[in-house]
């Protein structure tokens, strides 16, 4: 398929995925709304779906809302991360789901070190996040190793890693290191300079842990795109036995995307921890792991692509959190919205028929293209 | 006039969703009680065209017709039901079931509603096999019956479903010259009772010798349907790539030098209890080509296998330049200078959604030359593809093109690029030009023996048997896991001498097979 057709496809799809997908939602909007009579609901229907898709950046008078936007763009600073550790180790074939376990334990490594350990200035603050990832690059180790050298199903492991780390999180917090002045479960608070600055001071809780995250995107499409290493996972990715064919160390790669989807994962939730808090409060899993597999598989494994499929994310659950608190729609339904959106999205098969007859097409012009400069060149 | 015809199919156009048009308005046409040749290079679309005849692809656009009646083929149960039978070039049979189980797959005959049958499976096979005469074992397990058996039940299968029209593609790859004379026997006994014969091949004496028409594709496209005894080889070499081909390699007489991969007594029982090497010895000097013939499944895989570091013999030992390579890795024995193109190519040789310039670098990514400490050395990277694409002849747009969408013998090309220019001490190819066009093939055979006398050790695998004749300065054939014989030179030998020893009819004495090490 030429690039034009390519382009034309893309766009076409996007848009009606979203048609259909919106469609969706307004049903489901409609037959839950309030109102006495069909107008009515109509017209609370169309309030809910406006604030779903307009508030995250315009107020109501049509000006745009700058407290909304960086609201969604404070939203993409961890799911960029787990995104970003997802596409890693995504695209070395290894489904790794402990970006999930490995953002809570990096945000709780990262709390430990910013309470309790006195460095000075903001090296306090990287030193913390950056002992919070390699917590959670060494913890990989386990589904890591396990995969590369007994074969056992690293998703398997990972999962229930989750939980496993979850529980004990939680067992340390009530056990040993909780305020038991306070009446929640929380850590004493951390050092002042240990605390991330915010790009804006306006409650969004912005940090310029944003900014680390977009250095990181490029970081890691260089990795990826631009070493030995990454060349490797993503061949890996590709056809496993041709890369050990080639002579390349796969149990290596097995864990080092691994490790480093780890990495990625725990500084996204030190980056977190820092940015937006200042006690450590988690006592479940915070699901920005599972919302990195979104991202990542919506980004097609490709780091450059992290922000948009991040802003994306973030934008519809913001958005959806409007529609919720402003237009009366019901919570559980917006997992349900959110979820059609996103199915219509991902979908691989949709619209293939019409793809095809784009490629048709697309095949018969560039044959008759050929048979034409070839009739020329015979008449020359 | 179309009453003759059992198969039409008008006007056939296939596009692939990958872009890749493989059939442009065919036109092929099968008159009843004939043996119907469909030729043309690799990636004409031969297969393509059969699989639409056998329901399993649909046409783009275009229309079939059996028996004069319009059909739509959407899936091989409704081509069955129509009288169409296909016999697979890789066999589609269940090794450890027997000939007769295989036979009734799908079909199982039933004993009180419930129970297989298997007396009445036997007997079923055994009318068939006598009726069509195509003699099978009933009883036998199919993974131990020989390929040409094989085959037969493949047949027989598609016969005892009904079948009135067989299409047989390339059904000679696999066999023995024997066994060939023999099959060819019985498809000229089946069209004179009545069966129509679609016969996929690329090999002309074979074509000649028992096809009353044929249809030649080149480009996805028809050539015209020509009568065989109308055309002559020459002209079907010319129809078919549009250029008389020779496929002779001149090459100059060897000069072996120092032994370069020494191979003594390697024995390897398989995980089923199989003998399937058996006091394998051989060496291999620089500057020769050594050829092993044989018939598939005599023990060349595994031998390739241990060579390459994928698997270790239960009994002797491999050496290169005097270095044992045994419990060594791919990379280890790579970095002992030994190349190897991949039976498989697909699995081993190529990641097929990455580019060309990917596939090209994946032996050396790590090499110095190749990178800025960290980073890739990105403008090195694109010389060394870019040299490698135009010194291979490797037909694409540019080197970031995805090595997938390139077809059989440019993605060979892309392997062998790889393989031949990393400075090898000794390269192992095996199968080198399988299924490829004319075109590649010639260009990896002239390039094998233009590095064998530049002074590199090549061990040949090959079950065509005009390319190890051709390429080989000598050759062994194996046979039952054993090496049945050592030809100093393969000058004088022919097709039906080398069929006896790989059948196993015939075998050297252990000194004259001896002489292959060369002590």
């Amino acid at each position: 398929m030429n690039k034009k057709n390519s382009t034309k496809f893309s766009l076409i799809r996007g848009a009606s995925a979203l048609g259909i997908a919106l469609l969706v939602a307004f049903l489901l909007i409609f037959f839950s709304a309030q109102g006495a009579t069909f107008s009515e609901k109509i017209a609370s229907s169309i309030k809910a779906l406006r604030e779903m898709l307009i508030s995250p950046l315009f107020k109501k008078n049509g000006n745009f809302s700058m407290k909304n936007f960086s609201d969604v763009l404070a939203g993409m600073i961890p799911i960029m991360f787990t995104g970003l550790a997802t596409c890693i180790m995504f695209g070395a074939n290894q489904f790794n789901l402990g970006a999930e376990g490995g953002i809570m334990l990096g945000a709780f490594v990262t709390a430990l070190v910013a309470i309790y350990v006195p460095l000075p200035g903001p090296l306090l603050m990287v030193a913390a996040v950056l002992t919070g990832a390699a917590a959670v690059g060494i913890v990989m180790l386990i589904p890591a190793v396990l995969k590369a050298k007994l074969g056992v199903s690293e998703m398997v492991n990972s999962l229930m890693l989750n939980y496993v780390i979850m529980y004990f999180l939680n067992y340390l917090m009530n056990s040993y290191l909780a305020d038991t002045s306070k009446g929640n479960t929380q850590t004493f608070p951390f050092r002042e300079n240990a605390q991330i600055p915010q790009m804006i001071e306006n409650g969004s809780r912005l940090s310029w842990g944003f900014v680390v995250g977009i250095i990181m995107v490029i970081l890691c499409w260089i990795f990826m795109y631009r070493t030995r290493w990454g060349y490797g996972i993503r061949m890996t990715g590709i056809n496993q036995p041709f890369v050990m064919y080639s002579g390349m160390n796969v149990p290596l790669i097995v864990i080092l995307c691994q490790v480093i989807g780890g990495f990625l994962a725990g500084m996204g939730g030190g980056i977190e921890m820092l940015g937006r808090y200042n006690v450590y409060n988690w006592s479940a899993l915070p699901g920005y792991g599972w919302t990195g597999i979104t991202v990542a598989i919506l980004a097609g494994n490709n780091p450059i692509y992290v922000p948009l499929a991040a802003f994306f994310m973030s934008y519809l659950t913001k958005g959806c959190t409007l529609m919720s608190t402003n237009a009366n729609v019901p919570s559980q339904l917006i997992s349900i919205i959110q979820a059609v959106i996103f199915i219509f999205f991902a979908a691989q098969q949709f619209l293939s028929g019409y793809r095809q007859k784009l490629v048709v097409k697309s095949a018969r012009e560039e044959l008759a293209q050929k048979a034409l400069s070839a009739g020329e060149r015979s008449e020359k | 006039m179309s009453e003759e015809y059992v198969i039409q199919m008008k006007g056939i156009t296939k596009v692939y969703s990958n872009g890749t048009v493989a059939n442009q308005d065919v036109n092929f046409n099968v008159k009843k009680g004939e043996i119907h040749a469909l030729m043309g290079e690799n990636g004409a679309g031969k297969s393509t065209l059969m699989k639409m005849l056998f329901g399993l692809e649909m046409p783009t656009s275009g229309q079939i017709l059996v028996n004069g009646e319009e059909v739509s083929l959407s899936s091989p149960t409704v081509a069955i039901q129509k009288g169409i039978g296909m016999v697979h070039q890789h066999f589609m049979l269940v090794p450890s079931l027997t000939v007769a189980e295989n036979m009734v797959l799908g079909m199982v005959p039933k004993k009180s509603g419930m129970l297989i049958d298997y007396k009445k499976a036997v007997q079923l096979t055994e009318e068939y096999s006598k009726k069509f005469n195509l003699h099978v074992e009933a009883n036998a397990k199919v993974m131990d019956i020989p390929v040409g058996m094989k085959q037969k039940v493949e047949i027989l299968k598609a016969l005892v479903r009904g079948a009135k029209i067989l299409i047989l593609d390339e059904p000679t790859a696999v066999l023995t010259s024997q066994e060939t004379d023999e099959l060819f026997t019985q498809l000229k006994h089946l069209k004179t009772e009545g069966y129509t014969i679609i016969f996929i091949s690329h090999k002309l004496n074979e074509i000649m010798e028992i096809t009353d028409r044929m249809t030649i594709l080149r480009g996805g496209r028809s050539m015209g349907i020509y009568e065989t005894k109308d055309v002559t080889p020459q002209e079907i070499s010319r129809l078919m790539v549009g250029r008389d081909v020779i496929l002779k390699v001149e090459k100059e007489k060897a000069e072996p030098q120092e032994e370069v991969l020494r191979v003594r007594e390697l024995e390897y029982v398989n995980e089923w209890g199989k003998k399937m090497l058996d006091k394998v010895s051989f060496s291999v000097r620089k500057g020769e080509i050594l050829g092993i013939a044989g018939v598939e499944g005599n023990g060349q895989k595994e031998l390739v296998d241990m060579l390459f570091g994928f698997n270790r013999p239960n009994a002797g030992n491999i050496q290169v330049n005097g270095q044992s390579i045994l419990g060594r890795n791919q990379r280890q024995i790579r970095e002992m200078h030994v190349s190897m193109v991949p039976e498989d190519r697909m699995l081993y040789g190529i990641a097929g959604t990455a580019s060309i310039e990917e596939n090209l670098i994946s032996d050396r990514c790590g090499e110095k030359r190749l990178n800025h400490g960290f980073l890739f050395n990105m403008g090195a990277i694109h010389r060394e593809s870019g040299r490698l694409v135009k010194d291979y002849t490797v037909l694409c747009k540019n080197p970031s093109q995805s090595v997938g969408s390139l077809s059989g013998g440019n993605i060979q090309k892309v392997v062998v690029a790889r393989e031949f220019s990393n400075d090898p001490k000794l390269i192992i190819a095996d199968q080198p030009t399988r299924g490829i066009d004319v075109g590649a093939t010639e260009f990896i055979r002239k390039k094998l023996v233009e590095l064998s006398r530049s002074g590199i050790a090549v061990l040949l695998i090959s079950a065509d048997l005009n390319e190890v004749m051709e390429l080989s300065d000598s050759l062994i054939i194996m046979c039952g896991g054993r090496i049945a014989a050592y030809f100093e030179d393969t000058k004088d030998l022919t097709d039906d001498l080398m069929g006896r020893y790989m059948l196993g009819i015939e075998k050297q004495s252990p000194e004259e097979i001896r002489r292959v090490c060369h002590e």
